[in-house]
Parts: C-alpha cells; sequence; structure tokens
C-alpha cells in the first residue's frame, strides 16, 4: 500500500529539547491510526512533525506529494467568543483554495453545506458555534476539515471532556467516515480504551518510548505493562479490548508513603 | 449650541476617523481578549513623544520637538511587533503580565520624560489628547493613515479572522499564523500612535473597547459587530462632542461618558435577547 507518510529515523523535540528520538514508521493510504498515550508523552510532537508545523531535529519526515490535511483540532483550542455561524466556521476548511482577496462562492458555500451534512449537522448550518452541545461542536471541526477535500482526516483528542454517549457517537462518525470515504485517519488520544476500539493500528507513546503496530499487536498485557510501567490486565467483552491498570498493594502504598 | 458646534466641525471629523479606525479593529481587540494591548500601545506612543520632545529640548535631536510623530510611531510599532511575537511568553512571563509591564513602565517613563523636557508643559497636551485641537490638515492625516488600514483589514478579513479564532487550524492550512498576527499588530499599532497624538491615550482605548463590547452585546454575526461597533463609536463621538461644546466639558470624557451610556443600554437587550 501507498505510504502518505514516513519518518525514517526522526528525532523531534523543541529546540536543544529531544521528546523522542529515532522513530521510524509509516502511515499507508487507507489507514486509521490511533496516536496514544498520556499528556506530555510526545504525542502533539508527532502531530505537528506529520502536519508539517515542526521540522525533525535529525532524521526524516517525508510526505507524499499532493497531501492534504483535515486537521480537527481539539475543541476548547477554537476560541467561542467569536459569534460565528456554524457555516461560517466550516468554511473556514476552504479558505486556502479560495485564497486571497476572495470571499466564498456558492460552490464553496453548497460543499460546507453538504460537508454539514455527511456528519449529521446539515440542520445547524445557521447555529451560532457556541450554542451547540460538545458532539455538535466536535461535528462541525470535522465537517471543517472535511469541506477541505483531504487525503487525511486528522484529530487531536476528538472526545476529550465527552460524556459516554458523544463520545461514542464521535467515534462512530469517524470509523464510518473511514469506511464510508476509505479516508485516512489520525486520531490523537489519551484514552487507550476508547480508541483501542475504533481503529485499525496504535502508536503508543508514553514515557518509556515508541511502538507501533496492529491493535493485537499493542494491545497485550506484556506490551502494555512494558511501555506504561504498572500491570495492567487485557480484557475482551462483547467483542471489545478492555484495559484495566491493576489495582496497588496497600502494602506497596504504605511502603511510598514511608 | 449648532453654531458652536459648526465652529469646531473640523475636529469633529478628525474625532470621527479616529472613531471609525479604532472600532474596526477593536473588534478584533476585544474578540481576542488584548484589550489592554490598546492602551499599552497608546501608552508606549506617549512615551515615544515624550522622548522626542526631552532629547529635542536637551538639543540632543534638533527639531524632533516639532515632529514628535516619527517617536510616536517607531514605540507603538515596536510594541506592536513585541506583544504580536508573544510578549514574554518564551521567558515563562504571561502575556497579560507583559502588557502590564508594558503599559505601567511607558506611563511613568513618558511622564518623567516630560516632566524634564524644556517645553514639556507646552506639549503635555500630547499625552492627555487636545481633541478640539484637530486641524483639517491632521485630519487629512489621518486618513491617510486609517484608509489603507481599513482597506487591508477590508481585503485580508479571512485571514485575520482565521487566525484569531483558530490559529493551529490555521497554521495546518499553510497560513503564515505569525505573519498575520504581526500585520494584524502592526495596524494595531499604527492607528493607534496616530491617533493618540490627538484624542490621548484615554479616549483610544475607549475607542478600542467600548463600541466593540456594545457591537459584542448586540450583534450575532462577525458582519453585525462591525457595524454596530462602528456605529456606536460615531453616536458616541458626535453626541459627545456636541455636549462638550457648547456645556464646557472636556470632549474625551463626554465622548466616553456616551460610550459607556450605549454599552450599557446594550446590556439588558442582550439579555431580553437570550431570554426570548
Amino acid at each position: 500500500m501507498t505510504s502518505l507518510i514516513t519518518f525514517d529515523h526522526a528525532t523531534l523535540g523543541y529546540g536543544r529539547r529531544v521528546v523522542l528520538s529515532d522513530i521510524s514508521f509509516d502511515i499507508p493510504a487507507g489507514d486509521f491510526l490511533g496516536l496514544v498515550g498520556p499528556n506530555g508523552a510526545g504525542k502533539t510532537t508527532i502531530l505537528r512533525a506529520i502536519l508539517g508545523t515542526l521540522v525533525p531535529q535529525q532524521g526524516t519526515v517525508t510526505k507524499a506529494l499532493g497531501l492534504r490535511f483535515g486537521y480537527v483540532p481539539q475543541r476548547d483550542s477554537v476560541d467561542y467568543g467569536f459569534p460565528l455561524k456554524v457555516l461560517d466556521v466550516v468554511l473556514m476548511g476552504r479558505y486556502d483554495r479560495i485564497g486571497l482577496f476572495r470571499r466564498p462562492s456558492k460552490s464553496d458555500r453548497d460543499l460546507a453545506h453538504a460537508a454539514l451534512d455527511h456528519v449529521g449537522i446539515g440542520n445547524l448550518a445557521d447555529q451560532q458555534l457556541s450554542a451547540l452541545s460538545g458532539g455538535q461542536k466536535q461535528r462541525a471541526l470535522i465537517a471543517r476539515a472535511l469541506v477541505g477535500e483531504p487525503n487525511v482526516l486528522v484529530l487531536d483528542e476528538p472526545t476529550n471532556g465527552m460524556d459516554l454517549v458523544s463520545t461514542t457517537q464521535i467515534l462512530g462518525l469517524v470509523r464510518e467516515l473511514h469506511e464510508r470515504d476509505n479516508l485516512t485517519v489520525l486520531m490523537v488520544s489519551h484514552a487507550l480504551n476508547e480508541v483501542a476500539n475504533y481503529v485499525d493500528r496504535i502508536a503508543l507513546v508514553v514515557e518509556r518510548g515508541f511502538r507501533i503496530g496492529t491493535v493485537a499487536d499493542i494491545m497485550t498485557e506484556e506490551t502494555l505493562t512494558t511501555m506504561y510501567g504498572i500491570p495492567v490486565d487485557v480484557d475482551e467483552m462483547h467483542g471489545h479490548r478492555i484495559v484495566v491498570a491493576r489495582r496497588s498493594q496497600p502494602e506497596r502504598l504504605e511502603a511510598r508513603d514511608a | 449650541m449648532l453654531s458652536t458646534i459648526l465652529l469646531f466641525r473640523e475636529a469633529l471629523y478628525g474625532a470621527l476617523v479616529i472613531a471609525i479606525a479604532c472600532s474596526v479593529l477593536g473588534v478584533y481587540v476585544v474578540l481576542r481578549r488584548i484589550v489592554f494591548v490598546g492602551a499599552a500601545l497608546a501608552q508606549l506612543s506617549s512615551a515615544g513623544i515624550a522622548l522626542a520632545l526631552f532629547l529635542g529640548g536637551m538639543g540632543v535631536v534638533s527639531g524632533l520637538a516639532g515632529h514628535p510623530t516619527a517617536f510616536a510611531l517607531a514605540f507603538a510599532l515596536a510594541g506592536a511587533m513585541f506583544f504580536g511575537l508573544g510578549g514574554g511568553q518564551r521567558a515563562g512571563v504571561p502575556p497579560d503580565a507583559t502588557i502590564g509591564v508594558g503599559y505601567a513602565v511607558a506611563a511613568a517613563a513618558g511622564i518623567l520624560l516630560i516632566s524634564k523636557a524644556k517645553s514639556g508643559e507646552a506639549h503635555d497636551i500630547f499625552l492627555s489628547g487636545n481633541i478640539l485641537g484637530i486641524t483639517r490638515e491632521d485630519t487629512l492625516v489621518l486618513l491617510a493613515i486609517t484608509i489603507p488600514v481599513l482597506v487591508a483589514h477590508a481585503l485580508f478579513y479571512k485571514e485575520f479572522l482565521f487566525v484569531s479564532f483558530d490559529r493551529e487550524t490555521a497554521r495546518t492550512l499553510g497560513y503564515r499564523v505569525t505573519f498575520w498576527n504581526l500585520l494584524l499588530y502592526f495596524t494595531l499599532g499604527l492607528v493607534i500612535a496616530f491617533a493618540m497624538q490627538f484624542a490621548g491615550v484615554m479616549l483610544v482605548f475607549n475607542f478600542l473597547v467600548l463600541p466593540a463590547v456594545t457591537g459584542l452585546l448586540l450583534a450575532r454575526s462577525m458582519s453585525g459587530i462591525f457595524t454596530v461597533s462602528v456605529i456606536s463609536a460615531v453616536v458616541a463621538a458626535v453626541v459627545g462632542f456636541s455636549l462638550s461644546v457648547p456645556f464646557d466639558l472636556p470632549s474625551g470624557p463626554a465622548i466616553i461618558a456616551v460610550s459607556g451610556a450605549l454599552a450599557l443600554l446594550a446590556w439588558p437587550v442582550r439579555v431580553m435577547q437570550r431570554r426570548g
């Protein structure tokens, strides 16, 4: 399968600080990759290298020609103080195609409406973005990413702060977009349990290092215990994988307190 | 009363140019939560004027006392670039603290320099503003500055909006976020540096904040905010000015009082809109 993005012995960081060193992996066309790990471990650093806003300190990150990202930022990173209608926000996904000195055309508006229909909120086009629920806001941001006609959909913590229902709906929508539109998807999350049941592959980014593989490869007690540094159990329920960290023993806690 | 106002019509025209320009830029200032950048830049401009007067009085740089605009502009633009690049964020200082430092130091420096400038008393009016002193030439200068700025804002509306609303996504779409931010701050510095010399720090700050707040309270779209902001600034300038002349009130505070009244009137309207 064609590789869209290739990390070749890439060392990533900021200034003199190295966050991740010597990582190599490919993201092929049609992949659904979950980039999973705790905050501060380097997920965002890898994401920035993929999006091209961070240049590797060593090694290379190469991208296929004509690659176009549809980026869905963390929901709270946009400023809801701006009095913007949902349609206005979705149109932003076409701004770079529209170019300087020009305003969105009817065709751009039609595409924005179609993108909203595609994610199931076509009826909310004229609503204020700030008035929407968390799940609806996320759908609007996904529509904005789709309206730019991307090859790769990139989502940064799409379910952060959402309840069970919204989380399930958003992850279901992303999975549907991947399958229905054959869209390559890269999803960043700290919630391993959520991601593991929707993606095809997982890239685990933790303090102890970086490991990438299929869900079956990564979701083993051995791998996760090694990577997270604490004993974990991996179980399966109704076809869903569940990771549970074993509860610390009281005597070990006492020993730590002492 | 009308004849008295007509006597000062040139000043009113100048005030209107300042009101319109500041109320347009003020929409970004308020929505981006950088209102004190406006105050700090105005204060930096005044410090620039004070330095020009001080140096001119000392004879260090001859002729500058008569042309303090260059110093005002240099200080405002330097400040705009500094704040536009994130201030002292890289050094770990929160942006609002950096703005506070800039404001306090510039204000104190301006007062100290003016107190020791030979022509200080005569030019003290530069710091507090003198709307009534605006001449036709001053208005033409203000137009020469503000028209290109407003045209730039109309042309680059998409870009300014995008980098203000969601800079991370703008960056991923290839936008040079730092460039657009700096351009936005540059236009802000440019307008403030010139407006401040006639309107003073307090009135410029008012035009940057209150009309946009009124717009934010009454409108539910970006075009609506811009429209209400400009209209309320124009109304405040005309009404405040018209009341100040016959009643012998200071023009700046009179205009600010009307701006404040408009914002206060907009408040219950907003509350009713939300309930309705």
